[in-house]
């Protein structure tokens, strides 16, 4: 147990001292954030229940942990496995899981204070006031949700190579934050886009934020879908380390 | 090529030397193919423990797959496995086995971290650790220890992940070609520093693409090509079959037997007027084709530095395959 505890902490410790990857997981949410809070739909309700700056932290929260877990997980990883670091550490009596385990749970932590940032300049800026459970609730909820993302990232340096991954992920951080109505609200959209946001983790994470904070609680299709999501991209982790080691890894 | 095969390095027999030393390693008919390319063939394979072994052979003879199958990071299509006595997997999972192996590109470190970090997060993998100051003694890591990982030099990194192989004190470790980065004197310390823990009754592998290398670092050595075991033997055989010449000459109706039976000679060939003889006396030789008038033309004699017997052992041909004019 030490050792995964030993191993959790130098993840971390190596994530939040490299300047790229805080720069851009503080930066992005941060300043989407500021821009759209110049947006002429401020003070707007959407969906008939939710003030706009609330959708507009909420997404940002989404978006911010989304970044993070790419930016954390996807090329970062891909290099590393690369790199042969990750095959000296199964040299270790460190299992394949806990490898895996850790990773995730390295990006889960790093997503937390994303979220806190989020929330802080939706207090100081973005005009959303809550009630202190509400926060903490609201906080514990999109963490939690923030999974599937977690788990995405690692997917991501499981299975793109290194020099396609930054491209990848960018890709991915606009697909799922644009189709996924975290710039913009589903609602406005054009019906076949409405429906493809349904299929998306992004929307769903977002919708149970929305969900609390406007009263209509919690879809348990949200939490399915999201569920779904972390247990298939986990389960093709699984499968490329099986491929890997019957393959051998370069 | 088959004359410095050691009577004594059948490959069912432990090696070293001593009745009653444990096996450490064991290979039995391991097979695997990537896609087309046969990489292991019906590879058998013994290593006693506390033995030094050095693979030796090209790029692409198997060396590399063959200490992938025994990490457990390759699951062979063919043949039984056994590392100190289990599978590869558990071996390694009880922390008994370090490795070193090729990175390609990558300088197998995690960027953005001190070494002295890394070294304490490998230790804290393993229930049994080596003390951090012994591993950095070992591997003569001292002032690289605050160092960030990515900005090493090549051969820097080499000693770096030495000591993290051998981090978690195990009984047995593969090198994979762990000098590639290094120059001449680098070679030489790093060499000292492996036989070092070596005589500590460790059992290494050492794989190499260097003759001169593997002689001088193990107790025996394994020539593969091909994914098979060319040659087996220890050093010391290899080093006599070394100074063996190649002598060529063109005779008319040239006698097998005769020609068998001159000074110095171990292994005689015969194609139409084509002759050639190894011989491990070269000089002696010739002075005897001589005495007995045999008749010969185009005398040549080759051979032997250590690169050229090391290119025969591997080589495609035959003894007598290239280069006799009839």
């Amino acid at each position: 147990m030490s050792e995964l505890l030993a191993f959790g902490r130098f993840e971390v410790g190596r994530l939040l001292r490299s300047w790229k990857f805080l720069i851009i997981t503080v930066g992005f949410p941060v300043i989407f954030y500021m821009l759209f809070l110049g947006d002429r739909r401020a003070g707007r309700v959407v969906d008939g229940t939710v003030p706009w700056r609330v959708y507009l932290m909420v997404s940002m929260c989404s978006f911010g942990a989304l970044v993070a877990a790419l930016t954390a997980g996807g090329a970062r990883l891909s290099t590393e496995r690369a790199s042969g670091w990750a095959r000296q550490l199964r040299l270790t009596p460190l299992p394949a899981w806990a490898y895996v385990a850790i990773k995730v749970t390295a990006i889960m932590l790093v997503i937390l204070p994303v979220l806190v940032l989020v929330e802080i300049v939706g207090t100081t800026f973005g005009g959303v006031s809550l009630g202190a459970s509400t926060w903490v609730e609201l906080t514990a909820l999109l963490w939690v949700t923030a999974l599937p993302f977690a788990v995405l990232g690692v997917f991501i340096g499981f299975m793109v190579h290194a020099e396609t991954a930054f491209p990848v992920v960018t890709a991915l951080m606009f697909v799922l934050g644009y189709f996924g109505g975290l710039f913009n609200p589903v609602s406005s959209m054009p019906r076949a886009l409405r429906d493809a946001a349904h299929v998306l983790p992004s929307f769903h994470d977002a919708a149970l934020g929305l969900g609390l904070l406007d009263g209509r609680g919690l879809d348990v299709a949200h939490w399915l879908v999201l569920a779904g999501y972390a247990a298939i991209l986990g389960l093709a982790i699984i499968v490329k380390h099986r491929i890997e080691e019957a393959r051998g890894l370069s | 090529m088959k004359t410095w095969n050691a009577p004594t390095g059948q490959e069912s027999q432990p090696a070293a030397p001593g009745s009653g030393v444990a096996t450490a390693l064991r290979f039995d008919g391991i097979t695997h193919r990537y896609g087309a390319h046969l990489a292991l063939d019906h590879l058998d394979l013994e290593v006693a423990c506390g033995e030094t072994l050095a693979l030796l052979g090209p790029n692409g003879a198997g060396k590399s797959t063959t200490i992938a199958v025994f990490l457990g990071l390759l699951r062979p299509q063919a043949g039984t496995v056994e590392v100190l006595g289990t599978t590869p997997r558990k071996a390694v999972a009880q922390g008994r086995v370090g490795a070193m192996l090729q990175t390609g590109s990558g300088s197998g470190l995690p960027p953005g971290v001190r070494v002295d970090a890394t070294l304490r997060l490998v230790r804290r993998l393993y229930r049994e650790p080596a003390p951090f100051d012994v591993t950095v003694e070992r591997a003569g890591i001292g002032p690289l220890l605050g160092r960030q990982t990515h900005r090493l030099s090549g051969g820097q990194a080499q000693r770096v992940r030495f000591a993290i192989a051998i981090a978690g004190d195990p009984e047995l470790v593969f090198l994979d070609e762990p000098t590639a980065a290094m120059d001449v004197q680098g070679r030489r310390a790093f060499w000292r520093m492996i036989r070092q823990f070596a005589d500590e009754g460790r059992t290494i592998v050492v794989a190499t693409h260097h003759l001169q290398e593997a002689d001088r670092i193990a107790d025996r050595v394994v020539v593969v090509n091909h994914g098979q075991v060319v040659a087996n033997g220890p050093g010391a055989t290899l080093k006599a079959a070394v100074a063996a010449r190649r002598v060529r000459f063109s005779c008319d109706h040239p006698d097998e037997r005769q020609l068998d039976e001159l000074e110095g000679v171990t292994d005689v060939e015969v194609q139409g007027r084509c002759v050639t003889l190894n011989s491990l006396d070269a000089d002696a030789t010739v002075r005897a084709i001589m005495r007995r008038s045999i008749s010969f033309c185009d005398l040549e004699v080759t051979g032997a530095g250590l690169e050229e017997a090391f290119v025969e052992l591997t080589g495609r041909g035959r003894l007598a395959d290239d280069r006799c004019e009839p």
